[in-house]
């Protein structure tokens, strides 16, 4: 048996980060990863979210001469496909002003392979001397007196030590403690997704300070398009309870609408690599440990419940892991009750903030953007009616916010019900009860939704009738 | 546009055999066969089976194991350092 403080299974964002922090104190640390180095079994957008240079020293030191792939952008784009597949607008946006700190206030997101970003922060891990173990299926956990003790890697050869589970979404680790057997069908998502070739000069030509695009319609489930130096993804995803088509029918929408196709073209790029990988998506972690095992990352469920964002807090959970495990060791106490300290850690972190809306965050996301022929298809075009209605000279301008305000009405039925079930439950967790006094009770509101559809009607947009 | 997707993946050989199906208790709700975006689930004469050059063309998702609700399929990742490569990932 192989002796250690710490055994992390996995070198992705959340290994490569505990396995770094481990040693850096002290503890005799080993990281296993299956693939020949790390990053090449994994599939992201990948875009690297500002939160990591504000948390992370080492975010500093990374730059196209260690990742070659990375572009930043600072713009974000809109596409609005209707249920005829046409692109009817799109809306492009940079970092706002209430933004408050860089990098955010200058880029949306630094976007970069995986095959460069997760070898290049393993290195870390290592040059702190954590031992790394590639080219490594850890296929078992140990036990002794039915406690988890350590793991067995596929050669039969077993470690011992505080078990870190960095394993990701189909995770053994947490298969193997008991803590899982597989997701509920509603906490996981599958996300297929091309990958481009593309000249660097093309993409900043035509693209500008586009970093990434998010392609909302009626006849897929929200896809997006992430920008690379060299390339780009295009790829999209939903929980498993919503396919009724294989997913390719729906990816293959996208890349087949004649914007898409445009694009492609003027881009001159070309299709290099296809890739499908499984994205935890829920609202709130749970079953994050047991006696001497800690999930972090996917493995625990972590990515942001809005946007799926999974790299910055698999980093987060894994430094509050291995501050707990310190904490557990120096005690001689690593039993479950005492890793609830974990708990306690990554809730008090941005993650952990990110988690108290989780549920409403998660809902509203799968009830719009996930819910093309549900939601989305009557939602696109009341939004481009409010947006592009406007800048119209069909008609005098008054006649035309009669007209649109005329059309809005015929949205109404859906919408309104949808702010109920949706908007108003994530803005009383957001502001509080007090500020929500008013909507606070949804079920009433939609059984009084006739006279609150009336009402709004008569308050804006009765208007007379137009031929 | 259209792209074989299936041409646009690379695995380094070796991976030995790491999904099987249990045909007892699979129930034939065809959820793997909805689910696998390589295709590799089929179903003949009533009873689902996994093509036998799975191993080939296999994306290490699994999307399979998670959707088996009857715990029909069983799913492990193949020996380290074989399998697929992601280089754009
Ligand atoms: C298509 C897609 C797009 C995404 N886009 C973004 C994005 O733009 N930005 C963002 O922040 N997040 C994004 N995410 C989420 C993000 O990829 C994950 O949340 C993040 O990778 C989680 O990191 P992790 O370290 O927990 O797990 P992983 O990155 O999955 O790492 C787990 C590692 O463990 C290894 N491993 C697994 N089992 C074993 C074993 N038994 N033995 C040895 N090694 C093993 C794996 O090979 C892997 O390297 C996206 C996810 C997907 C699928
Ligand atoms: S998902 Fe499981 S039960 Fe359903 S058809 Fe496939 S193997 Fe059978
Ligand atoms: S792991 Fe993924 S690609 Fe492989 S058979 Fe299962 S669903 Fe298909």
């Amino acid at each position: 048996m192989n002796e250690y403080d710490i055994v992390i299974v996995g070198a992705g964002p959340g290994g490569s980060t505990a396995a770094k922090e481990a040693a850096e104190k002290g503890l005799k640390t080993i990281f296993f990863e299956r693939g020949r180095k790390p990053g090449e079994k994994n599939s992201s957008g990948c875009g690297l979210g500002p939160r990591m240079w504000r948390d992370f020293d080492v975010m500093k030191e990374i730059g196209p001469e260690v990742c070659p792939s990375i572009r930043e952008g600072r713009a974000a784009r809109n596409y609005f496909v209707n249920e005829e597949g046409e692109v009817t607008g799109y809306i492009m946006t940079t970092p706002t002003a209430s933004v408050t700190y860089e990098p955010a206030k200058s880029w949306i997101t630094l976007n970069c392979y995986r095959s460069d970003f997760d070898p290049w922060l393993s290195q870390y891990a290592v040059d702190a001397g954590a031992e790394l173990k590639t080219s490594t299926l850890v296929t078992g956990l140990i036990r002794e007196d039915g406690k988890v003790v350590g793991v067995i890697d596929e050669k039969g050869e077993k470690y011992r030590g505080f078990v870190i589970g960095a394993d990701g979404a189909v995770s053994m680790v947490a298969q193997q403690a008991g803590l899982r057997k597989r997701w509920k069908q509603e906490e996981v998502t599958i996300v297929p997704q091309y990958d481009f070739e593309c000249s660097p000069s093309k993409i900043d030509d035509i693209m500008g300070d586009e970093a990434l695009a998010v392609w909302w319609s009626a006849v897929f489930p929200a896809a997006y398009q992430v920008f690379f130096n060299g390339g780009f993804h295009i790829g999209l995803g939903n929980w498993m309870t919503w396919w009724d088509k294989n997913p390719m029918y729906y990816l293959n929408r996208v890349i087949s609408l004649k914007y898409f196709k445009r694009l492609v073209r003027i881009l001159d790029a070309k299709p290099r690599e296809f890739q499908a990988h499984l994205l935890p998506w829920q609202g709130k972690p749970y079953n994050t440990h047991t006696d001497n095992v800690i999930l972090v990352g996917d493995a625990g469920g972590f990515p942001c419940p809005l946007e799926a964002e999974g790299i910055y807090p698999a980093m987060i959970t894994a430094r509050a892991a291995i501050e707990t495990a310190a904490d557990a060791l120096s005690e001689g106490d690593t039993s479950k009750e005492f890793l609830m300290l974990y708990d306690k850690k990554w809730k008090a972190t941005s993650v952990g903030e990110e988690f108290t809306a989780g549920p409403e965050l998660a809902s509203i996301w799968r009830a719009l953007p996930f819910s093309p022929h549900k939601t989305m298809s009557w939602f696109i075009p009341m939004f481009m009616e409010i947006i592009g209605g406007i800048i119209d000279w069909s008609e005098p301008h008054a006649v035309r916010i009669r007209q649109i305000a005329r059309r809005l009405k015929t949205y109404l039925p859906q919408a309104v019900p949808f702010i109920m079930k949706e908007v108003i439950p994530l803005l009383t967790t957001v502001l509080g009860e007090d500020k929500m006094e008013l909507l606070t009770d949804p079920e009433k509101l939609l059984t009084e939704m006739p006279e609150i559809q009336e009402a709004l009607t008569k308050a804006f947009m009765d208007a007379p009738e137009e031929e | 546009m259209k792209i074989d997707h299936k041409k646009l993946i690379t695995r380094v050989p070796g991976t030995g055999d790491f999904i099987k199906i249990d045909n007892e208790k699979c129930t034939s709700c065809d959820r793997c066969l909805i689910i696998c975006v390589m295709n590799l689930w089929k179903k003949r004469d009533g009873t689902i089976y996994i093509v036998d050059d799975y191993a080939s063309q296999c994306l290490e998702c699994g999307a399979c194991y998670q959707v088996c609700e009857s715990n029909a399929i069983e799913f492990r990742f193949p020996a380290g350092g074989t399998g697929i490569v992601y280089e754009q990932g």
